[in-house]
């Protein structure tokens, strides 16, 4: 999915598009992962600072993802269109920094954008590499919702395997011999 | 300005650092993968078992956002619920140690590691919460640092 590793160009913003909220999925979403009553109940939260229903920060976040992971698909669709391979993301290893600064609420829309603010090859997995991105929310009057900077692993297209790990490999193959090494790791 | 939703809960001022809240346990089931994964994160290897064996996470897997939104669940439901809470800030450090595969319990504790008044909005503390979500292998599985706002019961005495 999405670019290779190498092609990947750092500080290049990429919107991913908007999502309005609504009620109805503000307190479903609550209702599974996050029922406090100002994201579940109407009523109830006129009583809280926020003087009535936000979202989860949690669901405006999974939201974002979404949002990143269809842009992902687009841009493979759009590099098949010109008949190149598309390169492959893997699963994230975690969130360095998520900072919640606007509430959303019923009605509001969203903007997200993704940048690549970093990148280098992984230490501990061969053959890929680690993304350092930054997503941002903005909502219609363009205030900050909330900023994440988040880590992923991306393929690398031009990986060559080290001998060493080649040797091993090929060694694995040996019916008797690949059994040993296999038991043995 | 008593809130009346929150006024016989937990305050800032009953917390205290050290404090572990136990989070039960909840088991991911296919259904919830797939369902969740559906909504808010279709990558072939959170929907597909073949396509999820061949990849990193060598079998389906929760979404990792979906294995932090069950984890705030269980948050809520043992603590955020029974405190004054209004509200989360962030968090920081967040690290998916292990995947989540089909039929796994998840469960652990949280640590409150500081507590600290807000100095631009006396009528709040921030709770600052640290993770561990494990298997049932006991194998870790998340962890991260939460704040969170709470409501001080006498905004009024300095912090």
């Amino acid at each position: 999915m999405t670019r290779w590793f190498e092609d990947i160009t750092v500080n290049e913003a990429f919107p991913l598009g908007d999502h309005t909220f609504s009620a109805e999925e503000i307190i479903r979403f609550a209702t599974l992962y996050d029922p406090q009553y100002f994201h579940t109940d109407p009523e109830l939260a006129q009583h809280s600072h926020f003087g009535g229903l936000i979202a989860s920060g949690w669901h405006t976040v999974s939201v974002g993802h979404r949002k990143m992971v269809d842009a992902l698909s687009a841009e493979e669709e759009r590099l098949r269109g010109l008949g190149q391979e598309p390169g492959v993301s893997g699963p994230s290893p975690g969130v360095n920094a998520m900072d919640f600064k606007a509430p959303v609420r019923p009605g509001d829309t969203v903007t997200y954008t993704l940048t690549v603010t970093d990148k280098r090859p992984s230490n501990s997995i061969p053959g890929w590499g680690l993304l350092f991105n930054q997503l941002t929310a903005v909502n219609q009057r363009g205030e900050l919702v909330y900023e994440a900077h988040l880590v992923g692993f991306s393929k690398l297209r031009d990986y060559r395997m080290p001998l060493k790990l080649q040797l091993l490999l090929a060694l694995t193959r040996v019916p008797v011999l690949g059994k040993l090494i296999r038991r043995g790791s | 300005m008593t809130n009346p939703v929150t006024k016989d809960r937990r305050h800032f001022e009953d917390l205290a650092v050290g404090e572990v809240i136990d989070l039960g346990h909840t088991t991911v089931s296919k259904d919830m993968i797939i369902t969740f994964a559906r909504e808010f994160d279709p990558f072939p290897f959170h929907l597909d078992e073949a396509a999820a064996k061949a990849s990193l996470l060598g079998g389906l897997a929760s979404s990792g956002w979906q294995t932090g939104a069950l984890s705030l669940r269980m948050l809520v439901d043992n603590f955020l619920s029974k405190i004054a809470s209004c509200g989360g800030l962030g968090f920081r450090d967040l690290k998916w140690k292990n995947p989540v595969m089909v039929d796994d319990t998840i469960g652990g504790t949280v640590t409150i590691v500081e507590l600290r008044r807000s100095t631009s909005h006396p009528q709040w503390g921030i709770v600052t919460l640290d993770f561990d979500i494990r298997n049932q292998k006991q194998k870790p599985v998340m962890t991260m640092r939460l704040a969170n706002l709470v409501e001080c019961r006498n905004p009024e005495v300095a912090a």
